[in-house]
């Protein structure tokens, strides 16, 4: 069994992983601000986190606690989701449309088929 | 390529690719650039003039005596002289534009040199107009030639800077002239120094004055017609600088209203999963067959919602667009194929694939967008069972050539030219197509004004459709579709 973190404004969204999850026999938390997320973690470290990119207060929040998470985590395996997409980013420059320069271990775009993403949790965690 | 056995003529479109508006980088030209561009154009000239120069000289040395009966008195030394202190000026400067070219200051190194040229063309034209002869000809006003250009390319208080400084130089050639410390000449065979001397003070300064008043109305005129020239240039650049702006901040409101309705719909979705799952519970049969719509409309939404983000993004970095790489067209296209299979399957449409191995430089997104929305209305338009032709081809030139064939639905000829427009619909495709978005060609289109890629559609109702793409050999080489 797994401990997922899901840090995500939109709740009716995470609750909806995190219902898929727990059915997958993961335990699961879920974050709804993003300056709070990498307290959450140091609570409690959790096997991975699956995060959003864009927050109310920042378009790129997401990113920002993708970093702080390789800062100060490590190897915390992190899902990075969004509605928008690594190829049409919103306002990102270049720099962070790269894929292989996020420090995150997978990109998937909303709306995510939630057993592909239950698949890839399992698939992180289980290395 | 493999053709439908048709029957009806297909007819023909090639999308035009509209030029690029002018970006912002050459609106606003730097002056170092520019400089150096008036500098070249400036030594170009010149070779002209050492040109006409030789000639003149070739002319009084063959017919020197012959042109005598016509009073006229035409020396070679001086034109040759001429065209010699020419001709080891320009080499001089084509040196020092190489200099000029590297500087760290281009702009105020650039200008050195234009006014180095402009200054020593104007003692040349001065030497040019005494051998002609300064008061007894119209040699010169020769110099509203130089006052035109100046006017043209600089602003009018440098223009007018240059047509004090040629006056003064003519009106220090008179002078020397009349004081005697400089032998007047002329071309005309009955003009002699004494006469000259005799010419009283108020003639000679008519004269000057005369030159003078031509030389500056000249200017003045010029200079005002060139100014509201460049007045009007920098208008249109700025206006064309705010529509482009405008366009682009229309873009990113699209972007951003598309954004804010995609992750809603992400939700509804993810709930739909949940409940179609089971995660919730067991859920009465009727019922999962509304969630089930539910899904299937939330995920077409989100499709439309997709290509308008696509859409937007597209055109909100055309101005800006993101660097080209080097893609394997063939990897790509088999990528597209395979994520495209599933659906095809559905239908029991296959593919029939003649892909060789091609290098192309694009930008890959851009690529993937325009592969991904050919091949899904081949199969969208197909009727069930049928095949898909996806070729790929090098061109000998270099490049590659992609087609796909559908020998579905077709396109109405008269219909053709619009079907790249955003939400357009032919009647016939709405019926075949439910789920299109009406904006895949719109990216297709977008895609290959920014790519450059050349986009050929040969069609007939109920004959299918071929989509031709040409990709160039090198980014922003010309289309040509043969």
């Amino acid at each position: 069994m797994a401990y997922v973190l899901i840090v995500d404004d939109d709740t009716d969204f995470a609750e909806a992983v995190s219902t898929l999850l727990k059915s997958h026999g993961n335990e699961t938390a879920v974050e709804a601000d993003a300056e709070k997320a990498v307290d959450r973690i140091r609570e409690r470290r959790p096997d991975a986190v699956i995060l959003d990119v864009m927050f109310p207060e920042n378009d790129t929040a997401g990113f920002e606690v993708a970093r702080a998470i390789r800062r100060n985590f490590g190897s915390l395996p992190v899902v990075l989701l969004t509605a928008v997409n690594n190829t049409f980013p919103l306002g990102f420059s270049n720099k962070d449309r790269d894929g292989a320069w996020l420090p995150v271990a997978e990109f998937m775009e909303k709306p995510v088929d939630l057993n592909r993403l239950c698949e890839k949790i399992a698939g992180l965690v289980g290395k | 390529m493999t053709t439908a056995t048709a029957t009806v003529k297909r007819a023909v479109y090639d999308l035009p690719l509209v030029a690029r508006a002018p970006d912002e980088s050459s609106a606003v030209a730097a002056d170092g650039p520019l400089l150096l561009h008036h500098a070249e154009w400036f030594c170009k000239l010149r070779w002209l003039v050492v040109v006409a120069m030789l000639a003149l000289a070739l002319v009084a040395s063959l017919t020197g005596d012959w042109l005598l009966q016509y009073g006229i008195r035409l020396q070679a030394s001086w034109p040759l002289g001429v065209a010699g202190a020419l001709v080891l000026a320009n080499v001089a400067y084509l040196a020092m534009l190489r200099v000029v070219r590297n500087s760290p200051n281009l702009t105020v190194a650039a200008d050195r040199c234009l006014w180095l040229q402009i200054l020593v063309d104007l003692a040349v034209l001065t030497a040019v107009v005494h051998f002609l002869g300064s008061v007894e000809t119209v040699a010169p006003l020769m110099v509203l030639f130089h006052i035109v250009l100046v006017c043209i390319f600089f602003s009018s208080v440098q223009s007018l800077a240059v047509t004090g400084i040629a006056l003064a130089m003519y009106v220090l050639c008179v002078a020397l002239e009349s004081s005697g410390i400089l032998q007047a000449q002329s071309v005309w065979a009955s003009f002699s120094p004494a006469a000259r001397s005799e010419l009283p003070d108020a003639v000679l300064a008519a004269h000057v004055f005369a030159v003078a008043f031509i030389s500056l109305t000249i200017w003045f005129l010029a200079s005002r017609l060139a100014g509201a020239l460049r007045q009007r240039d920098a208008e249109l650049a700025a206006t064309n600088r705010r529509l482009m702006a405008a366009t682009d901040e229309r873009a990113r409101h699209m972007l951003q209203t598309t954004h804010q309705l995609k992750a809603p719909f992400a939700a509804i979705h993810a709930n739909t999963q949940v409940l179609l799952g089971g995660f919730c519970g067991k859920i009465p049969h009727d019922a999962l067959q509304v969630i089930g719509k539910i899904a299937n409309r939330c995920e077409m939404l989100s499709g439309e919602i997709k290509a308008m983000l696509q859409l937007a993004n597209l055109r909100s970095n055309a101005q800006d667009p993101p660097k080209p790489t080097t893609i394997e067209l063939h990897e790509l296209l088999r990528t597209s194929l395979t994520a495209m299979e599933p659906l095809a399957a559905k239908r029991g449409i296959r593919f029939v694939e003649n892909i060789a191995s091609a290098t192309i430089r694009g930008v890959h997104d851009h690529i993937v967008m325009m592969i991904d929305n050919i091949l899904s209305n081949a199969v969208a338009y197909s009727f069930d069972g049928q095949q898909v032709s996806v070729a790929c081809q090098v061109k000998p030139s270099g490049g590659a050539i992609v087609t796909v064939e559908d020998s579905g639905i077709g396109i109405p000829t008269t219909k053709l030219p619009l079907i790249f427009d955003d939400y357009y619909h032919t009647a016939e495709a709405v019926k075949q197509n439910k789920a299109s978005t009406g904006l895949g060609l719109a990216i297709v289109r977008q895609v290959a004004m920014a790519d450059k890629v050349g986009v050929r559609v040969e069609s007939a109702p109920q004959q299918g459709t071929l989509f031709t793409l040409d990709f160039p050999a090198c980014w922003g080489e010309p289309i040509r579709l043969t």
